[in-house]
């Protein structure tokens, strides 16, 4: 058992980590919001915890003082909350794909930005972020009960009146406003509730990956987190934490199949290059012929069903 | 006053560009209301097509150069046509492409009467699939068209007097001139012929259309085929300007063109012209101290269009209707 977490520590932090960049997607499309900004967010988080740490290095060899991640992680997710408001309250007048367009410029304007500026480190980026562990599997114990409390809390959430007024949103627009339920106060608080887990996920990310740099934030990184929510499923928070955990460790499995023996030389070689075709063809197949995602609401309540 | 000049010439030619990849965009977002994310892949595609077809060898890190070599005895196609005959093959490649995307990622979801969105996700998964798929028969490598393919011509042009000269790259003539050849040829195919009129009558109600006795679905595939021919023009001759860098350049096209269907209107076919100009022209005027950030340009003025006028430069707006 050690030595499987010991190989395999990095995936299944990963893993962790994209199951919370997941939700930071879900946290609006509850309120029916379409918002491709969480990558943006969490860039500014990574870069804040990169810069902090890298310069104000903790004194002596020893491990970064895990009590100063925490407060990165504080302070990227008021960093992105505040930055999620003042996005958030113009841009979220538009609807559907517009605000999915508008959300595509906010990261890729970002993006750019981290490029060239001095404090980002340009195109080189950050390196050499500090450890707080000494092995990855360490971040764990700071990723597991992250994604553990946003789960609760997002499971929490669609019980109380301001979930329910996301749902409503969702649903209709119009007659959730004429029911007295403020479409733009709700749709900001949705956007900067998910902003803020990305962003602290972002300072989380850039020490566990040693280095940050503008790749972080990316379209690219957008639509993977977009497939988490969708092949998932969006009606329910499990389906984003369990898309999340799945694809990411999807490559991997693809991976460990090129070793089965008895493949035939080309097929191997295929799933040892052509990982990414599949992972293509099979967020193409999801939203063809799952459109709800795997894991819906009703999928659920039949579990719950069947236990005694 | 001369460098002036010069930086209109460079706008109006990466602006020609822009309006043709932008109008392929538009067209399937005007009959279908979705977003075709596979246009930046298909770019890419038409790209690598023409550059096969010229006759240009490909290199051995994909297995396209092995298979090849193993059946030519070269890592080329035992063919070389002239540019503009493997430009408009190359961009049919495309075109075909497009269909075969529509079939696979837009009709199921159609048929069903699935939620826009989720076309959205299916085209990227296609996209993401056509990308890493070049990217395995060809390699990552850039690829520039050989010096020779546009034949004699000079390499650049003077646009000046003789004492104060004004050059332009031919390379840059020859990309405006087909983009403004196929900006005509569309528009009068659209305004002028009973297909073009039959493309309208389904983008203004699919619905009516199809009981008006329009085959809605061949005018779908044909959209999808235009669409991607022009995506394919426009991504040889962005590789015929600065070379063809990786199946993944498509993407920040891509992006791009999302950033001129915005301005110009979504599914505004004039719009997609203008807005097309209107980027090329602004980004040939970032100043030479802040170049590094001309790709923002299209993202901000994107940003900003959207919060001013999210119907875009010339559209009226949409009344929201109950």
């Amino acid at each position: 058992m050690g030595s499987f977490f010991n190989t395999y520590g990095f995936l299944l932090t990963s893993m962790v980590l994209a199951a919370s960049l997941a939700l930071s997607l879900y946290l609006p499309l509850m309120a029916g919001q379409l918002s491709l900004a969480s990558p943006g967010f969490y860039a500014l988080g990574g870069y804040i915890a990169a810069v902090l740490s890298t310069r104000y290095p903790a004194a002596g060899n020893t491990l970064f003082p895990l009590w100063r991640l925490l407060a990165e992680m504080l302070l990227a997710g008021l960093a992105s909350g505040v930055l999620a408001v003042l996005v958030g309250v113009p841009a979220l007048r538009l609807r559907g794909i517009y605000l999915a367009l508008a959300t595509i410029a906010f990261v890729e304007i970002l993006r750019v930005l981290s490029l060239n500026l001095a404090i980002t480190g340009g195109a080189v980026g950050i390196f050499g972020i500090p450890q707080p562990f000494s092995t990855q599997i360490g971040y764990l114990w700071i990723a597991g009960p992250l994604l553990l409390l946003s789960m609760l809390f997002t499971y929490r959430l669609e019980r109380i009146r301001v979930g329910r007024a996301f749902v409503a949103l969702r649903e209709d627009e119009l007659a959730a406003d004429s029911m007295g339920i403020s479409p733009t106060c709700y749709k900001v608080l949705a956007f900067t509730l998910g902003a803020v887990l990305a962003g602290v996920v972002g300072a989380i990310s850039a020490h566990f990956l040693n280095t940050w740099n503008a790749r972080q934030g990316t379209f690219d990184a957008s639509i993977s987190y977009l497939a988490f929510v969708l092949i998932g499923g969006s009606r329910t928070f499990v389906g984003p934490v369990v898309g999340g955990l799945v694809l990411t460790a999807l490559p991997e499995l693809l991976r460990a199949l090129t070793g089965v023996s008895g493949l035939p030389p080309w097929l191997g070689q295929f799933l040892r290059d052509g990982r990414l075709i599949i992972y293509g063809a099979l967020i193409a197949i999801g939203a063809v012929f799952f459109p709800q995602g795997l894991i819906t609401p009703d999928l659920l309540s039949r579990w719950r069903k069947l236990q005694p | 006053m001369n460098l002036f000049l010069q930086q209109i010439l460079n706008g109006l030619a990466i602006g020609s560009l822009y309006a043709i990849f932008a109008l392929g965009y538009t067209l399937v977002f005007s009959i279908l209301r979705v977003i075709n994310f596979t246009h930046g892949a298909l770019f890419a595609l038409g790209a690598y097509a023409t550059y096969l077809l010229t006759g240009s060898a490909v290199n051995p890190s994909g297995v396209l150069a092995s298979l090849f070599s193993a059946f030519f005895g070269k890592p080329a196609l035992p063919l070389a046509l002239p540019f503009l005959v493997s430009l408009v093959l190359g961009a049919c490649v495309a075109g075909l492409a497009g269909m075969l995307v529509e079939r696979i990622a837009f009709k199921p979801l159609r048929d069903r009467g699935a939620d826009p969105l989720l076309a959205l996700v299916s085209s990227l998964g296609v996209s993401i699939v056509l990308v890493n798929l070049m990217q395995y028969l060809v390699g990552t490598e850039i690829y520039p068209f050989p010096d020779t393919v546009l034949g004699n011509l000079p390499r650049a042009i003077n646009f000046g007097v003789p004492g104060k000269p004004v050059p332009v790259r031919t390379v840059q003539i020859v990309m405006f001139v087909v983009s403004m050849i196929l900006v005509v040829l569309l528009t009068y195919f659209i305004n002028a012929t009973k297909t073009g009129k039959a493309l309208r009558a389904v983008a203004e109600d699919t619905t009516t259309a199809y009981l008006l006795g329009i085959n809605t679905d061949r005018l779908i595939l044909l959209t999808f085929f235009l669409s991607g021919f022009l995506g394919g023009v426009a991504g040889t001759l962005v590789g015929l300007s600065v070379g063809i860098n990786g199946p993944y350049f498509g993407i920040a096209y891509g992006l791009k063109g999302l950033a001129v269907i915005v301005l110009g209107g979504l599914g505004d076919i004039p719009g997609a012209v203008v807005g097309g100009f209107a980027l090329g022209l602004a980004e040939a005027f970032v100043p030479a101290h802040y170049v590094a950030y001309k790709d923002a340009v299209a993202f901000a003025l994107l940003f900003i269009v959207l919060l001013t006028r999210p119907q875009g430069l010339l559209g009226r707006a949409a009344v929201q209707k109950v």
